[in-house]
This record gives structure tokens, C-alpha cells and sequence, in this order.
């Protein structure tokens, strides 16, 4: 019996300690996909309405399949959802959105340059990524993943972003240099 | 009292109150039905709108699991107090937020149900997708909103339906009041006037006519009834006058008759009287002085003259006793009635024994029935009595076997006294002519009379106030019927 108790508790405890992780990058890769919903590139990146929509992920890819599972199967209009795992600088251009791994947190700075002026929605959970000119940044808050966004710099890149994300998520400026 | 029995005007204002009360209680309950009808589709309209604005306002919330946005959306609901609930279920069925805030268990369902609106337990529930374009489908929307509205839209409906049908049938009542007129007023008149017509039995009313309708004929034609009723009674009233009128013209014409008759009579009564007297005194001269001339010089006629003068003597006797009957004739009409009880029995059997006393040579059967009795004057009945049984024992003279019977028989309420015998009889054709004066059936050769007797007899009799008649066949004998 006590040993039963025993099992019962360390399994809930392991559940416990793999769930966060799990439920962390499920969540973000949902928020991901959802981001399609309430963004508008300005000037269409391809003719064909048909062409895929395209969630670049740069730096090691902390969703694994998540984010593939995730996006299966959906549309947004009559487009389909593609993942690319991206190594170059690039192969950025073609992308939608584009997440930007923690691994890549150093050059970021470097990788918003090269986005400039495209219509391409960056994605990151690095620390400070709105204030240093992303677009929008996953922040957690007691077990809870919130938005940064900072507005200026989709403005820049001709990108909208729907007043009711705007509304769910805080809304940060680029500190003036 | 049972509705055959009411008034007319009671009946028709009943009639038009139920068939207008009836109009206005279908009328209501389908203005009742309609507004509720009506008013929970609006209900259902107004809150799939409402559903639908929270809906699109939640699709960021939902996507990004923002508890904090949900509840505030859904916070906005607190503005109508009629919502009772609302819930945002994510893309796994979980419940986002819900409002209110803390809400009753059992308010809000653990998980989401098919999309839709229903009434359930006092409720529009409603479940709608949460959706930001057109397929992507980011959780539901549960809402809940009590339906006091309908039941108060009810309850407002019914108060005006309630008011408005109150106010209608009075007016109703009213209306109908003032417009059963027409058709109560004519029959109404005619019950009036029938009832005094029938019972004053004055038939010189007239119904007022309203209209030409079929009450105006009907009016029309009960007055022609009465015009005719009144003519007739009219006429019969003037056949009656002048039937009156007749009557008494005759009356008074017979009364004069009477009277001239009376008076003729009297008249003729006076001098057959004076002449009958003034006969007597040179008639007792002739017989007087042929007798002195038979008895003193009767030796010196021979057997002829002696003849003659005995027939002139016979011829005058003959004539005094003509004149005596004349005069007889003439005091019983002018004689005073004493009106008494007599004995008509007794006095038949004196006059019998007078009868048989005075000519034995002729015996005749006389059968007198005992205890006839009449009113009348004692010395004209003997008169009477006298002159019929006299009657009878003549005329039986021939008879071998002669037999009178004196009776009375009872005819029709009247006492008739018979006297019959089986005599000479007579001729019913001559029937009328017994009673007349000097009217005679037989010879004087036959049997002796003055053809006075009869005369006298009927006379007394009608003196009396009474009939008398005869019955007879020729040689079987004669009856003799009268009544007092």
C-alpha cells in the first residue's frame, strides 16, 4: 500500500517536472500559429494566394515537433502553415514569421538588422527582445506566457498587428539610443 | 330566470356583447402570443448580437490565454441585469473566465455544448464560436440570460389586452345598448300595443311603423288585422242597433195592433151584447102571443094553422136559446177573472151527475181520473168543463157502447187535460173551423147546438193564458187537449 502511495507521488512528481517544459513551448507554438490570425502584412510576399505561410524558426529549435503538430492540417484563408529551421542569415527573407531562438540572443541585434524593413513578424522569447527592436516577446509571469509588443518597429516593417493582440499584450517602445 | 324568458332588449345586447367579447378574447390572446412570440425571438436575436460582439472581442484573449482580458470582456455584461451568465471555453474545453466572477456552481457548464440558443429553466442559454477569420476556430462563448423580460413583456401584454378588453366591452355594451333600438324598439311597440289591444279590447290602436324592413311589414299587417277587427265589431254593432231598432218598431206597431184589436173587439163584444138583449124582448113577444093564440085560439085553426104556429114557437124558442148562448159568449170575454185553486175533478163530477139527472134516457160511461186540479177562475172553468163534457155525452149519442174520459197528461213541463171520446168524431180537415162562432161540423137534424159552445170555450181558455186543440176521426170518436 505504501509503496503504491510511493509510486503514485514520484510519477505525479516527474509529470510534474516534465509538464512545465512541455506545456511552455506547446503553448508558444500555438501563440505562434495564432499570431497569423491577428497580423496583416501590408504588401504580399508572394502572387499566389495559395502559397504557403511561412513560420521561419532561427537558432536551436526549442519546439521539436510541437510546433509542426501545432500547424498541421491549418490554413489561414486558403494558405497552408510551413515550418523552416533556418541556419543562414538568408534564408530569413522568405519567411512570415520569423522566431528567434534564445540561442541566437547574442546577435540579435545583428539578425533585426538584416529583417529590417521587411514585412516579416519577429518572434522571440529572449530577454529584452521587444525593447531591442523585436516585435513581439514572450515573456513568463507565473507560469503564465504574456506579450510584449513593441508597435514601433512593426509599424517599420509595415507590419499590423490587430488591435485585440495589441489589447492582451503590453505594449513596449525602443529606448531611444 | 331562463335566458328564453328575458327581454328582448336583454337578448340582444347579450347576443352583441358575447360575439364582440368573444372577437376581443381571440383578438387579445393572439396579440398575447404574438408580442411573446415576437418578444422571445428578439430576446433570442438580441442576445445572439450581444454573443456575438463578445465573441469577436474575446478571439485575442482566447488566443493567447489572456484570464485577465476575458474577464474584463466579460465584466461588460454587468450593464444589463438580465445577464446571468457567461462563460469563454478555450480551444480544449477549459473555462478561460467566466462571469460572474465567482459564479455559482451550476451556473456555468464544465464544458462546452453544441453551438445554438435555447430556452432551458427559465433561461436563454446560448453557445457560439469564438472564431478570428474565417475557419480558425479559437474556443466557445457561453451565455446565459434569465427571461424575466418575457415574462414581463407577457405581463405587460396581458395588462393592455386585460385593460383594452375591458374598455372595448364597455363600449361594446354601450354600442350595443344604443343600437338594439332599431330592432327591440317596433317589436317592443307591437307587444305594447297588442297587450292594450287585447285588453281594453280597443281595436282603434295602431302599432307605430320604424322602417320598411321585415319588423315594418309585420307592423303592417297586425295593424290591418286590427283595422279589420275594428271594422267587423263596427258592423256588428250596427246589425245589433238596427236589429234593436226593429224589434222595438214592431213591439210598439203589435202593441198598437193590440190595441185596436182590443178596442174593436170590446166594441163588437158591446153590441152583440145589446143586440142580443134588445133581440130577446120581441122575440118573447112572438113566442108569447103564438102561444096565446095557440091556447085561446087554437080551437078555431085547423091541424095546419095549429102546425105552424108550434114551428114558429120552436123557431123562436130555438132563437131565445141562440141569443142566450150569444150572451154567454159575449160575458165571458167582458166578465173579471178571480185567479184560485179548483178542483177540476169534483167540479167534472157535478156536472156528470147534473148530466145524468137531467136526461136519463141517454146513460154514456164517464171516467173522470181523481185529483186534477188548475188555477183559474172557478166559474169560467166550469163553463169550460161544462161545454166539453156536454160536448162528448152529445155526440156519443149514436154510440152503443158511449164512454168519456176526463185525464191529463204532463207535455214538455205543461199539465195538458184531455177529454176524449169515442163519439161522432169529425174531419181533421176541418180541424181549424171547431173553434168558431157558429161554425158547425153536423147538422142541426143530426145533433142539436148553436155552434156557440166551442167559441166560448176557447175564448175562456185563451182568457186563462192557455191552448186548446182537437184531435178527431170521423165516427171514432174526438179529443179534446187544452192547457191554463
Amino acid at each position: 500500500m505504501a509503496f503504491l502511495t510511493l509510486v503514485t507521488v514520484l510519477t505525479s512528481a516527474l509529470l510534474l517536472v516534465q509538464s512545465p517544459r512541455a506545456s511552455e513551448y506547446q503553448v508558444k507554438a500555438v501563440f505562434l500559429f495564432n499570431f497569423a490570425q491577428f497580423v496583416d502584412w501590408r504588401s504580399p510576399p508572394a502572387q499566389d494566394p495559395r502559397a504557403p505561410l511561412l513560420i521561419g524558426i532561427l537558432g536551436d529549435d526549442p519546439f521539436g515537433a510541437i510546433l509542426d503538430e501545432t500547424v498541421r492540417g491549418e490554413r489561414l484563408g486558403e494558405r497552408p502553415f510551413e515550418i523552416r529551421r533556418l541556419r543562414q542569415l538568408r534564408d530569413i527573407e522568405a519567411c512570415n514569421i520569423l522566431f528567434i531562438s534564445r540561442s541566437e540572443n547574442e546577435r540579435v541585434e545583428q539578425i533585426l538588422a538584416a529583417v529590417q524593413n521587411r514585412p516579416i513578424l519577429t518572434v522571440s522569447d529572449g530577454d529584452d527582445f521587444a525593447k531591442r527592436g523585436g516585435m513581439i516577446q514572450f515573456v513568463n509571469d507565473k507560469n503564465r506566457i504574456r506579450l510584449r509588443i513593441n508597435v514601433e518597429a512593426a509599424q517599420a516593417a509595415n507590419v499590423t498587428i490587430s488591435s485585440k493582440l495589441l489589447r492582451v499584450a503590453e505594449i513596449v517602445r525602443t529606448p531611444p539610443r | 330566470m331562463a335566458i328564453r324568458d328575458w327581454p328582448i332588449k336583454r337578448k340582444l345586447t347579450a347576443i352583441l356583447l358575447l360575439i364582440s367579447g368573444l372577437v376581443l378574447v381571440l383578438t387579445s390572446a393572439a396579440f398575447v402570443t404574438y408580442e411573446v412570440v415576437t418578444f422571445r425571438q428578439t430576446m433570442r436575436n438580441n442576445l445572439a448580437t450581444r454573443a456575438q460582439i463578445l465573441a469577436a472581442n474575446s478571439t485575442a484573449a482566447l488566443a493567447f490565454a489572456n484570464e485577465a482580458d476575458a474577464r474584463e470582456i466579460l465584466a461588460a455584461l454587468k450593464a444589463d441585469p438580465h445577464m446571468v451568465a457567461a462563460a469563454l471555453y478555450g480551444r480544449d474545453g477549459r473555462v478561460l473566465a467566466a462571469y460572474p466572477a465567482a459564479a455559482a456552481a451550476g451556473l456555468i457548464p464544465a464544458a462546452p455544448e453544441p453551438d445554438g440558443y435555447r430556452f432551458e429553466g427559465g433561461r436563454l442559454v446560448g453557445f457560439t464560436p469564438v472564431a478570428q477569420g474565417a475557419n480558425q476556430r479559437l474556443g466557445t462563448l457561453y451565455i446565459a440570460s434569465d427571461t424575466k423580460a418575457v415574462s414581463d413583456a407577457l405581463r405587460l401584454s396581458g395588462i393592455i389586452a386585460i385593460v383594452v378588453l375591458a374598455i372595448a366591452m364597455l363600449a361594446a355594451y354601450a354600442m350595443a345598448a344604443a343600437l338594439q333600438g332599431p330592432i327591440s324598439a317596433p317589436i317592443l311597440a307591437l307587444a305594447e300595443t297588442a297587450t292594450a289591444a287585447s285588453t281594453r279590447q280597443d281595436y282603434s290602436l295602431r302599432a307605430p311603423k320604424f322602417g320598411e324592413d321585415e319588423l315594418g311589414t309585420l307592423t303592417d299587417a297586425f295593424n290591418q288585422m286590427l283595422g279589420r277587427i275594428e271594422e267587423q265589431k263596427t258592423e256588428l254593432q250596427q246589425h245589433a242597433m238596427k236589429l234593436e231598432q226593429r224589434v222595438a218598431e214592431r213591439t210598439k206597431e203589435l202593441e198598437r195592433r193590440a190595441v185596436e184589436l182590443q178596442a174593436a173587439n170590446s166594441e163588437l163584444d158591446a153590441f152583440a151584447y145589446s143586440v142580443s138583449h134588445d133581440l130577446r124582448a120581441p122575440l118573447r113577444s112572438i113566442d108569447g102571443f103564438s102561444q096565446v093564440l095557440l091556447e085561446d085560439y087554437g080551437a078555431q085553426l085547423d091541424e095546419g094553422g095549429r102546425d105552424s104556429l108550434q114551428r114558429v114557437r120552436a123557431a123562436s124558442q130555438r132563437m131565445a136559446t141562440l141569443i142566450d148562448d150569444l150572451l154567454k159568449l159575449a160575458r165571458v170575454t167582458r166578465a173579471e177573472m178571480r185567479t184560485e185553486r179548483v178542483d177540476l175533478s169534483g167540479m167534472a163530477r157535478d156536472i156528470v151527475a147534473d148530466i145524468e139527472r137531467t136526461t136519463p134516457d141517454h146513460q154514456v160511461e164517464f171516467a173522470i181520473a181523481p185529483g186534477l186540479e188548475a188555477e183559474g177562475d172557478v166559474r169560467l172553468l166550469r163553463v169550460v168543463l161544462d161545454n166539453l163534457l156536454r160536448n162528448s155525452w152529445k155526440y156519443t149519442g149514436k154510440q152503443p157502447q158511449p164512454r168519456v174520459e176526463f185525464t191529463a197528461v204532463d207535455e214538455n213541463g205543461d199539465r195538458v187535460f184531455v177529454i176524449k171520446d169515442n163519439g161522432a168524431g169529425f174531419d181533421m180537415k176541418y180541424a181549424d173551423k171547431l173553434f168558431g162562432v157558429f161554425q158547425r161540423l153536423h147538422s142541426t137534424a143530426e145533433f142539436e147546438g148553436t155552434g156557440v159552445g166551442l167559441a166560448t170555450v176557447r175564448r175562456i181558455i185563451n182568457r186563462h193564458g192557455g191552448r186548446i186543440w182537437a184531435e178527431g176521426v170521423v165516427d171514432q170518436g174526438a179529443t179534446f187537449y187544452f192547457t191554463l
